[in-house]
Formats: C-alpha cells, sequence, structure tokens
C-alpha cells in the first residue's frame, strides 16, 4: 500500500517522458489517485525510451516507464477530439490536480492552457513543468537535458577544469524538476485550503537547478569570481581516487581531526606534522595526493567506507547499479519494493525517497500497460456503457 | 482567471523550527520562508558549535570577512534568508528545555543532526512528539535513523559517488584503436548535488504531511537519508541492474541513442554550446545552420547508427563551426534554425542571462548597512503561482536578532532569566571565541584551481537591483 498522507487526492497525469511522470509518481507514492494519461496509439514518450528489460524495445518494457508509473492508473484518450474532450472535461471535474510537461505552446493548442482548464474546474491545481517555464525569451527553446543544464548555469560546475563540463546520463534536470513541481504542487493544493481555489503552477526545470548556486552566485557578486569545474591540482580529498577495486572519495570534512584520517589510511609518512592543518595540506597537495595514492591502493572501497564511517570520517565510495540494488543498508531500511508487472514479471524496484515511519511503502502496483484502466475509469466511475467505450475505441478518442 | 482574494502567502500561519545546518536544510527552510512561513534558525554564540556557513564557507564581500563576519557570508545569506535567529547552546539543559517548549508553538522542526545527538539532546521525534503531538519534522542525515550504517556521518562531496549518480557520469576513455569507449572514472555532478536532492524531497514530504495534518490532525516524522534520495534518482539504472545486469554507463556528453550529442568548445575562455540532435529533422537542422548542408548527404553521418559510428569526426566538424562564434550566438543560430542547444552558462552570465532576468529569478535583498553588505541577488525559487504570493521576504537573520521576540513574547520568559542567559553566553549576539576565518587570495585561488577566474569590477557589471519595496 503506497503511503497514506495524501489519500483522497485526485491526479491527473499527462506527462510525459520524465519530469512531470516523476512529479505525478512522488504524488502517487504518498498516496495520492493517479490517474495517468496516455496518447492512443504511442502511449508516453518513455515508452520508447531505452534501456528496456531484457533489451526487448517493447513499449510495455521501458524501464524508465516502468520505474516513473507505479501505482498509478492508465487510460488513454486523445482530448482534441470533440468526444475525447467531453471525456477529458469529466476527469477533470473530479480532479485536485493536473500535471504536464508540453512546451508552453503545445499546451494552448491541446487545450491544456490554465484558463481552459479552470474553467472547468476552477478548484484545479495546474501544474505546467518546461525546461524554461511558461514565460520569457527561452520558454520556446527546444531543449533536452544537457541544454537545460547547459543554461541553468550548473553544467558549467561538473567535471573536471581540465576537460568540458559533462553531464549525468540519466537526464538528472528532469528529476530535479519533477521533484520540484511535487513539492510545489502539494504548496498549490495548501493554498486551496484557505483560499478555495486552485490555481497555475509554473515549474522551470532549468530554475530547478539554477536554484543550486548558492555557491557559485555569490563567488560572483560577493567577490568577482567564477567558481570552475573541480579543480586538477591539489591533495585529492573530497575527489574521487582510485582504491584497489574502484574508486573512492576521501574527506577532510567532519569533526575528527587529522591523525583520525591518516590513522585510517594507514600510511605512517601520512602522520606528518606538515599535513595536521588545512594549510598545510594545501601547501604540500602534490606530495599528500601522491601519498594519498600510496595508501589508498592497500584498500578495497567498501572496507574502507566501513572504517571511515565507525571512526566518524565522512569517506564515500563510488558504487554502481549492482552495488545498490543489493545494498545490505537499503536493505535493512526496506527500501527497495516489490512489483510484480504481467509484461516483464516481478522484480525489485527502488522504493521512495524518505522513509516515512508508520507510513511504509513495500509494494507498488506496476505501472499500467496502454490503455490498461480505461474499462475501470471511463466505464466503472463515469458510467460510458461497453458500447460507449468501443465507439471511442474505433474513433481513435481511447 | 480572476481571484475572488488577494493572493496570500501559501504558509502564512506555519512556523518552524529550523535546527538545521549546512546546506540541504537550511536551504528547505529558507523556501519555506519564501512561502511565508515563519522560520527559527537555532544559532549559537559559541564560534567553535555554529553553522559553518556562518563562519568558513564564505564568500566575503570582496573576499574579505569583515567585523561582523558571521552575519556575511554570502552562501549563508542565500541559504537562510527570511529566517529569525534564535541563539541558544544546546549542550546545556537550560536551551533544551526551551526548544522543547518552543515545539509546542512550532508547527514543523527541520533538523539534520546524527541520530546519536538528538537522542543525547532528548531532541529526538519521540521526545518531541509528547510535547507536540501533531508534530511533522524531518530528520535529515546521510544514511537515515535506520540500517547499519545510520550514525555514519556524511558530506554531499563524498556522499554523491556513494549514491551512485557517478556510475552514469564519466569521460570516455581512448581505446585501443585510438577512438572513444566508455570509461571507467567516475564523476561528479558536483556543487553538493546530494544536498539540494535532499532539500527538494524534504519539501515534498513536509507538504504532504502538511496537508494531511490539516485533514486528520495527524503528525509525522519523515526519516530522510540523503543516500537513499540519492539513489532514487538513478532509478532507470537500478532497473537496468536488476532487468539487464548493467551496472554503468559512463559516455560523456554523447547520448546512447541520439546523435550528435554533446558539448563544443566556443570564443572566449571555458565557453561552450550543448547542442544535441533528438531525430533526423534536428540533425538536417544543425547541418543547414551550420551553413553545411551537404553534410546531409555525407555516407558517414547518414543516420543516428552511422553518426555514432563517426562521433569523433563529427564532433570536429561541428566543434570547428562553434569555437568561431560565442556560446550565445551558436545557440541562437540553432535554436532559431529549430534544433535544441543551450550556451553554457557560469554564474557570471547566468546573472545577467535574458531568461533569468525575464523571470526575475535571482531575487534582490536589500541588506542592512550595518552588517557590510550591498544589496544583493539571491536565487529564487523555480515555481511561478498565478495565486499565491511568494519571494525572499529578507535577508538571513543577524545572530540571536530574534532572542527577544522568541524568549519574551512567544515562550513568557521574563527579563530576569534572559539576562542570566545573557551571562552564560546561551544567548546573544556576538561570536563566543574564535576570530575571522582566514582567506585565500583570489589570484591564489586561481592558481590552485578553487576558482576559474576573478573580476575586480564586477560590481560594475552586475545587473541593476530592483528598488527597495
Amino acid at each position: 500500500m503506497p503511503a497514506g498522507l495524501l489519500n483522497g487526492f485526485r491526479v491527473l497525469d499527462l506527462g510525459s517522458g520524465i519530469s512531470a511522470p516523476w512529479c505525478a509518481k512522488i504524488l502517487a507514492d504518498y498516496g495520492a489517485e493517479v490517474i495517468k494519461v496516455e496518447t492512443p496509439g504511442s502511449g508516453d514518450a518513455s515508452r520508447r525510451m531505452g534501456p528496456f528489460a531484457g533489451d526487448d524495445p517493447n513499449p510495455e518494457k521501458s524501464l524508465t516507464f516502468l520505474y516513473l508509473n507505479t501505482n498509478k492508473k492508465g487510460v488513454t484518450l486523445d482530448p482534441s477530439s470533440v468526444s475525447g474532450r467531453k471525456l477529458f472535461d469529466r476527469l477533470l471535474a473530479d480532479a485536485d490536480v493536473l500535471v504536464h510537461n508540453s512546451q508552453p505552446v503545445e499546451s494552448k493548442e491541446l487545450g491544456l492552457d490554465y484558463a481552459s482548464l479552470a474553467a472547468v474546474n476552477p478548484g484545479l491545481v495546474v501544474t505546467s513543468i518546461a525546461p524554461f517555464g511558461q514565460t520569457g525569451p527561452y520558454s520556446d527553446f527546444l531543449a533536452t537535458d544537457i541544454v537545460t543544464y547547459a543554461l541553468s548555469g550548473l553544467m558549467y560546475h561538473s567535471g573536471d577544469s581540465d576537460q568540458p563540463p559533462l553531464r549525468n546520463v540519466l537526464d538528472q534536470s528532469l528529476y530535479v524538476a519533477g521533484a520540484n513541481a511535487a513539492a510545489a504542487t502539494q504548496v498549490a493544493l495548501f493554498a486551496r485550503l484557505t483560499s478555495g481555489e486552485g490555481q497555475h503552477v509554473d515549474v522551470s526545470a532549468a530554475e530547478c537547478l539554477g536554484a543550486h548556486l548558492v555557491q557559485p552566485l555569490p563567488y560572483y557578486n560577493y567577490m568577482g569570481a567564477v567558481k570552475g569545474r573541480r579543480p586538477v591540482r591539489g591533495a585529492g580529498f573530497e575527489e574521487l581516487m582510485p582504491a584497489r577495486d574502484g574508486y573512492v572519495a576521501p574527506s577532510v570534512q567532519g569533526s575528527q581531526p587529522w591523525a583520525t584520517i591518516a590513522d585510517l589510511i594507514g600510511l605512517e609518512e601520512l602522520k606528518d606534522e606538515k599535513f595536521v592543518t588545512g594549510a598545510g595540506r594545501v601547501a604540500h597537495g602534490e606530495e599528500l595526493k601522491e601519498l594519498l595514492i600510496r595508501g589508498l591502493a592497500q584498500w578495497d572501497r567498501k572496507p574502507l567506507f566501513l572504517a571511515s564511517g565507525e571512526r566518524r570520517l565522512v569517506f564515500g565510495m563510488a558504487q554502481d547499479a549492482g552495488d545498490l540494488a543489493e545494498c545490505p543498508h537499503l536493505e535493512a531500511r526496506e527500501f527497495f519494493i516489490d512489483v510484480d508487472h504481467p509484461v516483464v514479471g516481478s522484480a525489485r524496484y527502488p522504493g521512495m525517497a524518505v522513509r516515512l515511519p508508520g507510513e511504509e511503502l513495500s509494494a507498488a502496483q506496476p505501472a499500467p500497460l496502454l490503455g490498461q484502466h480505461n474499462a475501470e475509469i471511463f466505464g466503472q466511475d463515469l458510467g460510458y456503457t461497453a458500447q460507449d467505450l468501443i465507439t471511442l475505441r474505433q474513433h481513435q478518442v481511447i | 482567471m480572476p481571484s475572488a482574494h488577494e493572493p496570500q502567502a501559501p504558509l502564512k500561519n506555519i512556523r518552524v523550527l529550523d535546527l538545521s545546518r549546512v546546506f540541504a536544510m537550511p536551504f528547505a527552510g529558507a523556501i519555506l520562508a519564501d512561502l511565508g512561513a515563519e522560520v527559527i534558525k537555532i544559532d549559537t554564540c559559541q564560534t567553535q558549535f555554529m553553522d559553518t556557513t556562518r563562519t568558513i564557507t564564505g564568500p566575503f564581500p570582496d573576499n574579505q570577512p569583515g567585523e561582523f563576519w558571521w552575519e556575511q557570508g554570502g552562501t549563508f545569506q542565500n541559504l537562510n534568508r527570511g529566517k529569525r535567529s534564535l541563539t541558544l547552546d544546546l549542550r546545556s539543559e537550560e536551551s533544551q528545555k526551551i526548544i522543547k517548549d518552543l515545539v509546542r508553538v512550532c508547527d514543523v522542526v527541520l533538523e539534520n543532526f546524527t541520530p546519536r545527538v538528538m537522542a543525547r539532546f532528548g531532541l529526538d521525534y519521540e521526545s518531541l512528539m509528547s510535547h507536540k503531538p501533531d508534530l511533522i519534522m524531518v530528520s535529515n542525515t546521510g544514511y537515515g535513523h535506520s540500517g547499519p550504517w545510520s550514525n555514519f556521518g556524511a558530506m554531499a562531496s563524498a556522499l554523491e559517488p556513494t549514491h551512485g549518480t557517478g556510475a552514469f557520469m564519466g569521460y570516455m576513455a581512448e581505446g585501443t584503436d585510438g577512438r572513444l569507449t566508455e570509461g571507467q572514472v567516475p564523476n561528479k555532478m558536483g556543487n553538493s548535488y546530494s544536498d539540494f536532492l535532499a532539500s527538494w524531497t524534504a519539501l515534498g514530504g513536509l507538504m504532504a504531511a502538511l496537508l494531511r495534518r490539516a485533514r486528520t490532525g495527524q503528525g509525522q516524522w519523515i526519516d530522510l537519508a540523503m543516500y537513499q534520495t540519492g539513489t532514487t534518482v538513478i532509478g532507470t539504472g537500478l532497473l537496468d541492474y536488476v532487468f539487464n545486469d548493467r551496472r554503468t554507463l559512463r559516455i560523456g556528453n554523447r547520448h546512447p541513442v541520439w546523435s550528435p550529442h554533446g558539448v563544443y568548445p566556443c570564443q572566449g575562455n571555458d565557453q561552450w554550446v550543448a547542442i544535441a540532435a533528438r531525430n533526423e529533422s534536428d540533425w538536417q537542422t544543425i547541418c543547414q545552420a551550420m551553413g553545411n548542408p551537404e553534410l546531409v548527404s555525407d555516407s558517414r553521418f547518414a543516420d543516428p547508427i552511422d553518426r555514432r559510428q563517426h562521433q569523433e569526426e563529427l564532433d570536429d566538424i561541428i566543434g570547428t563551426w562553434t569555437s568561431e562564434q560565442t556560446s550565445y550566438q551558436a545557440m541562437t543560430s540553432l535554436q532559431e534554425a529549430g534544433a535544441p542547444a543551450g550556451a553554457i552558462l557560469t554564474a557570471k552570465q547566468a546573472i545577467t542571462d535574458p531568461q533569468y532576468l525575464d523571470r526575475g529569478f535571482f531575487e534582490t535583498v536589500h541588506n542592512p548597512p550595518e552588517v557590510g553588505l550591498r544589496s544583493k541577488g539571491y536565487v529564487g525559487r523555480a515555481w511561478k503561482f498565478s495565486n499565491s504570493e511568494t519571494g525572499i521576504k529578507g535577508p538571513a537573520p543577524r545572530l540571536g536578532e530574534a532572542n527577544e521576540y522568541v524568549l519574551a513574547e512567544l515562550l513568557g520568559i521574563d527579563q530576569q532569566s534572559m539576562e542570566r542567559l545573557a551571562e552564560d553566553w546561551i544567548i546573544g549576539n556576538l561570536p563566543e571565541g574564535g576570530g575571522a576565518p582566514g582567506q585565500v587570495p583570489l589570484d591564489e585561488q586561481a592558481v590552485l584551481g578553487w576558482i576559474a577566474e576573478f573580476h575586480a569590477d564586477y560590481l560594475d557589471k552586475l545587473p541593476p537591483v530592483s528598488p527597495r519595496n
């Protein structure tokens, strides 16, 4: 069972790809009833995005789709046709939230602009996620994750200073935007408790990342400095450094003295007095890095990480998808959830970002097959007859 | 559509007790203040226990921590704008009692101590709930309050690779045939990425809890582990392991399917433009915009599979074109032609970027002149509400500026007790011990690679600040 915090709220997910579906998934995990509305025939664009289960590019096997759409019901509906719009307006009338990530110009064409939606249901919270938001000179720019990341100002800081800026391949701007949208949508629902009215929430993915500039911004507007990417020079702390079986992130942060760090790494030369202070470690950075590389070469990632934690140090280790999927700590926190899907079968999926004592999520409904809940939502809930549904299907409305 | 009401601040009746430090939860608290909540930051006069953003993070105006250095850090200001400040010394029982009394009149508590610290102070959720049964509290830690690693400390810089983003991020390596191949070395989003994931996640959880409390009267404890939160944003990668046994994907700025896709050098120091071709139409548009339409019929680049096989040659051709123009020029000609492209902005460029300016994303804060800060632009929120009033309410609070308000007005503590608290350095407006942190001169920072460049004339180049309300 999903966590019950948002029980009783109904959300229409008109999203496609990652940002709005991730927003709606977060709301679903908190207990909202989410109805995913897909285009008849093709469905959510993420159904065509790799990777696929078993590397089989089948629209029911997209791992992104399977991950982002658990705990949702799925219907197909083309709101641009007359009977589709009627059906859609019935759904709107009972909804608390509609979230979508169409470009501003598309929303207008589809009748998904706020004015059209609010005319049907003035209490509706409409959350629009777009790369640059609904207004401004870039609002109709074509953007993918790398473009949004670039223009946010954050990408400049990712990667190494002697290499070009670097992105993460899993479309992080869209996850950050979805998480922001989930929070902002609920702020609007909270405001509705007092005002009784819905409203439009305009979320800019680029600004979601731009909000992360709490250091680079004042570096410039407080002292004229452009903060760059990770320096190549330095002592190697707070950076990824090679260990015997992969990479670790040794750290001097936290409250422990240098002696604890030197003792953990276990190289006699590291105990030299010249490394005790931060200034000393900067002055002798190159020498220290050499020693660090020698010392870390004696360690595997995980034993070093565990020993660091036990000494109240804050080292990290580079983990891959396998390490995480089999992580005993995440296991102990009951993070993973069981999902049984009719096409790809049963598997353990990542669960919620937070643990909610008393409201744990141990299993989830699988992502819907394309149009899986048409009969339930349109028939049982809205009262369309079986014959009506056949008519709508033949006209490619559903 | 016209509203029957004047827009109001969504959280105007919510009071937040912010015990948190550093980045993640303080930023969440700042956003709550922007939304209208009254956020009381628990500060301390004891310099060694102060929020490190007050003491060492900086950056300070012109790299000079002034007489009031603990009020002046630019990152501290961004992360704590619009809050109130109460000083306490959480080691003292008296301070712990004040926290418990204060919890009774607050709605939300934010904190990021390791589990053993809050329990030692008697300020864990269970204890606080006995004073405020419908309390909503976010406890943000590296690894959460359950599980074998729960008492491990964490900092975003080392945590980020631990939660796996680096498995999907890294430069490509040169293969034996001289062509680029998947890289083995993980890399980082950097800039405390994990902290901000926690900020957004905390806000989502808090709002869900506030919505339920409004309807049922029930509180909620939110056990936020940044490690766990970080894995959820790479969920597709985890499922690729579960279903396909694949563990990493490090392909630089390339895309698994699209080509071309990457960043290309432009005129100027360390300037780049990102370009992405999602389909054949984008590819043709890019060729046209480059003034090189014959590339479309070049057999090496006929479809995305061919283009990926000749990616190095293609990247050279595109890079030659981009390097003759500025990043904005390359972006503009591609966008006007109809292909996705974006300049990679530095913070210096972002602050005058037309889109950010048009939406007023960086909000001006007018600082009181006595703390030695000019009016500054701070990061805003990515959310525009059509019918709610939101915005940065003012600068970060001066140390202990709300001592009188919180202790006397909210808790009814008498003047004599307040004087005793002041004598014991529990409340006050000045740091006890320590001095201004030393700063490395900017020219040395540039040599060390801590900063890319600096501009002594930056004040002349900042956009005009918005007028005082």
